[in-house]
Order: structure tokens, then sequence, then C-alpha cells
């Protein structure tokens, strides 16, 4: 009796989700392509993120945790502000303008992220 | 960002421990695996410990499973806490806002609840009892309890990445 009103008061004060890593929050169901200039790049764990100017709006583009990046070439340099990546990918279904991509091209290279 | 976390949250995850632990190939990395390793004894150790109270093993004595288990247990949640924040504290304004990492810590305060009443209530009876004695059903509440509880808390903290 005491738990259940303990979890029941636990829910109600949990706030709404917001999403994170996963690709669980992601429509796999409508595939979208980014490109356009690098805006901002953050080399950073869990996941590595750029901000790209495509051509109907900003995106945030989450990428893969910066080990398997550099593994797979990826480096700080390769992802650099500037640069024009053609981001493939999935639109968060929580989180506005945000998509994670399953590849990144960067001069005429391609990159797996998953 | 739905809503905005409270302002500590932020500042811990801008903070350069946050940053150090975000840009480090291999902090962020090391603390997720030692959580699943902490998690991987603290479950053992609990799962020993709740069995004996809920009546397995009874040809043990209970008090000494009671001491063994509870040492490997406190050792491995400190294991948890430690490797725990770390991984909060890259992504704080974020996770503190997540509805299963609330719930988490709800039932993580729940389990600490059991195991404070257990301790002061429970263990004192039992720890003297000899091998095959009935454990008093204060006893096999708890240990019932203890297991759904950190059973729950493990689902939520992998969960969190889906919501």
């Amino acid at each position: 009796m005491k738990r259940s009103h303990v979890v029941l008061a636990a829910l109600l004060l949990a706030g709404p989700a917001v999403a994170h890593h996963g690709w669980g929050s992601y429509d796999a169901a409508k595939p979208v392509t980014v490109t356009g200039p690098i805006i901002t790049s953050k080399y950073e764990n869990p996941h590595a993120t750029l901000t790209v100017k495509g051509s109907d709006k900003e995106w945030t583009v989450t990428l893969a945790p910066t080990s398997r990046m550099g593994n797979r070439g990826a480096s700080l340099a390769v992802v650099s502000v500037g640069k024009t990546v053609s981001a493939f990918g999935y639109p968060s279904t929580v989180e506005k303008d945000e998509m994670r991509a399953e590849r990144i091209t960067i001069d005429g290279k391609t990159y797996e992220m998953r | 960002m739905l809503d905005s976390a409270p302002g500590i949250f932020v500042a811990l995850e801008g903070s350069g421990v946050g940053q150090a632990i975000r840009q480090s190939p291999w902090i962020y990395m090391a603390a997720n695996v030692g959580h699943i390793v902490s998690l991987m004894v603290f479950a053992g150790a609990v799962a020993v410990l709740d069995l004996r109270m809920a009546g397995a093993f009874a040809a043990t004595s209970p008090g000494h499973v009671l001491g063994g288990a509870r040492r490997v247990a406190i050792l491995a949640f400190l294991g948890l806490v430690l490797t725990g924040a770390v991984l909060f504290t890259a992504e704080a304004s974020h996770v503190i806002m997540n509805a299963v990492f609330q719930l988490k810590l709800a039932l993580i305060a729940l389990g600490l609840l059991n195991i404070t009443l257990f301790e002061f209530f429970v263990a004192p009876q039992v720890k003297n009892l000899p091998p095959l004695a009935p454990l008093p059903a204060a006893a096999r509440r708890a240990g019932i309890v203890s297991i759904v509880v950190w059973v729950a808390v493990a689902i939520c903290g992998r969960s969190i990445a889906y919501f």
C-alpha cells in the first residue's frame, strides 16, 4: 500500500521526458538528409553534435561517441566548423530540429555513425 | 530541451568537471563500464542476501550470509554512486528532467528506506538465528521488496536513454 503510493507520487512528480541518446526516439520512417555548412561542432561524449545550416532550417545533428568517430576516421578536424556536411539520418520525435545521423559525408568521404 | 532544468544542474553540466568528462575520450566510457560492473556485483550480493531473507539457502547461517553479502553490496553501491555521478554530471541538465531518471531516483530512495527499516527492525532478530530456523515474516517481506525494487531501478537506468 505504502509502496504503491510512493511510486504513484513519483510518477506524478515526474515532468515530461526529454529525449536523449539511443535510437528509440528517432523516426526511422522519415529519413532526412541535411546538407550545409557546419555552424558549431561539439566533439564530446556521450555523442558528438553539430549544428548545420540546412536548406530549410538550422539542424542539431547528433553523431556518435567520440571514440567510435575517431576509430572511423571522423576526427575533430574532419567535422570542424565551416566544412560542408551531408548528414543522412532520422528526425527526433521529441526534440525540435534535432536529427540523429546514420552516416555523414564530408569532403567526399562517408563515415558510418552506427 | 523542453523544460529548463534548475540552475544548479545547468551549472554542474557546464562546470570544468562536466566538460572534462565529455571531452575525454575515455572517462565517459570507463564510467559506463564501471557502472555496469558495479551493478553486476551489487545485484549478485543483493540477490544472495534477499533470497536468504526470503527463505532460500535455509541451511546457511543467516547472520553470516547477511554480514558477507552486506559488505559486498555496500562496496558495489559506492561504485554505482561514483560512476553514476560521472555519467550524470556529463548531461545533468537533460537527465534531471528525464521522467524515467526521476522515477529511478524515487525507487532508489525506496530501496534505501527498505534497507534502513530492515537493518533497524529485522536484522537484529535474524542475525543470531541458527541455520534452518524459520525467519520472521518481516525478513521475507523485506527480501522480496528489495529484489523487486532493485530490479526496477536497473530497468529504469537502462531506459533513461529511450525516453
